[in-house]
């Protein structure tokens, strides 16, 4: 990719829901040095949320819990990922599921990844327009 | 009886002492005298309203209050029997705030912080046309942008208050002064089949979870329809899609769903 990758952030917690406010926080602190609105935030904050818990439902045999954040010039791009599928990723009729209802509705940009050793759902959120200040 | 002159505390000081004078043992006597003092606990939860916590809950706690006042008072002692109740009806009111609400559990800084986003951010919206910035909101509230996403964060660890309460003002939840027709049943239909507990949800969350989610309204904009603070709007969504979500969940993996666990909200 390009330079920006230099900027990744990467965090590992416990796959456990008790440790999940740990990357909720990570990313909105990391949403908030760029120009993302409060609503931005507050949904990417949930859209994490909606991502971990349902990593860790599908995925119960997995020990960590990892998340990647990647700043761009235009949107924040955020993976989450578990060190260990537990079944089919991406699981059959993912599109009439609940959290895919909710994910999409949260986030401008949706993504799971395609390697089943490693589940993995990649939440993209834009930034403000450059020149929106009043 | 002249309780209805004398809301608050009993008129009749020998009535009340005879009272406990069958005490313990006479289940009539503290009958009562538990409601001669109810007006005492009921007062005294009003008082504590407006903290996010249902005026209900309150009442409940302060009866409990009451009831171990009437259990523990000694009629020996040189007080009033109201002035010994409402130091511990106050005291349980209090622990309550301090075992479930933020209103203790969160520094006091933090608090405020979180009351001046609360305030400030309809009226940046307004100015600035759109959903504001943490650095903007920091800018107006005169606090950092750590603490702003500090209060952020405390508010979701305020996670005991129960899905169905009302947002802390007296009386009916903002959903029940809307009235009219419940646009929100249509999210019955779109998400029943994927998560069947949606239809268990109270009324207030499945019209917020309506309003973004088939609507598409932002925080902001709900919180405005709905008349709740944005950080309100941001609790209920989250503690709702979490609960869901455990419902999903027991559903499919667990047909035995009472052998699950019991505690659904972690910290």
């Amino acid at each position: 990719m390009d330079a920006s990758n230099l900027d990744q952030i990467s965090v590992a917690v416990t796959a456990d829901v008790a440790r999940v406010h740990v990357l909720r926080a990570v990313t909105a602190a990391v949403a908030s040095r760029m120009r993302m609105s409060f609503d931005a935030i507050e949904d990417l904050r949930l859209a994490v949320d909606e991502a971990c818990g349902w990593l860790l439902d599908t995925n119960p045999g997995a020990s960590s819990l990892i998340l990647r954040l990647l700043p761009l010039d235009d949107r924040l791009e955020a993976v989450v990922a578990v060190n260990e599928g537990g079944g089919p990723w991406p699981p059959p009729d993912v599109e009439q599921g609940l959290p895919w209802l909710i994910l999409t509705a949260l986030v401008d940009r949706l993504e799971l990844g395609t390697d089943p050793s490693e589940p993995s759902i990649s939440l993209g959120k834009r930034t403000l327009e450059p020149t929106a200040a009043p | 009886m002249s309780r209805a002159e004398h809301p608050i505390g009993s008129a009749d000081r020998d009535a009340e002492l005879e009272l406990f004078g069958r005490l313990p043992g006479d289940e009539a006597a503290r009958e009562e005298l538990v409601e001669m003092f109810l007006p005492l606990a009921e007062y005294l939860a009003r008082r504590f309203d407006r903290r996010g916590e249902p005026l209900d809950d309150l009442i409940q706690v302060a009866s409990v209050g009451l009831l171990n006042a009437i259990d523990r008072f000694d009629t020996e002692r040189d007080v009033q029997f109201s002035t010994y109740a409402a130091v511990t009806i106050i005291g349980e009111l209090k622990r309550h705030f301090r075992d479930k609400g933020w209103a203790i559990r969160v520094p006091r800084r933090l608090q405020e912080v979180g009351l001046r986003v609360n305030a400030i951010l309809p009226e940046l919206s307004q100015e600035l046309g759109r959903s504001p910035t943490v650095d903007e909101i920091a800018a107006r509230c005169e606090a950092s942008p750590e603490e702003i996403l500090d209060a952020m964060e405390a508010v979701q660890a305020y996670s005991t208050t129960s899905l169905d309460s009302p947002v802390g003002e007296e009386g009916a939840a903002p959903i029940e002064v809307l009235g009219g027709d419940d646009p929100s049943l249509e999210i019955l239909e779109g998400w029943a089949s994927v998560a069947p507990a949606v239809k268990e949800l109270p009324e207030r969350e499945r019209r917020v979870l309506y309003l973004r989610f088939f609507r598409g309204l932002t925080q902001s904009e709900i919180a405005n329809e709905v008349g709740v603070s944005q950080m309100h709007v941001s609790r209920i969504l989250s503690q709702t899609l979490a609960s869901l979500r455990q419902a999903v969940g027991v559903d499919q993996k667990d047909p035995l769903r009472d052998e699950r666990g019991a505690d659904p909200d972690e910290p």
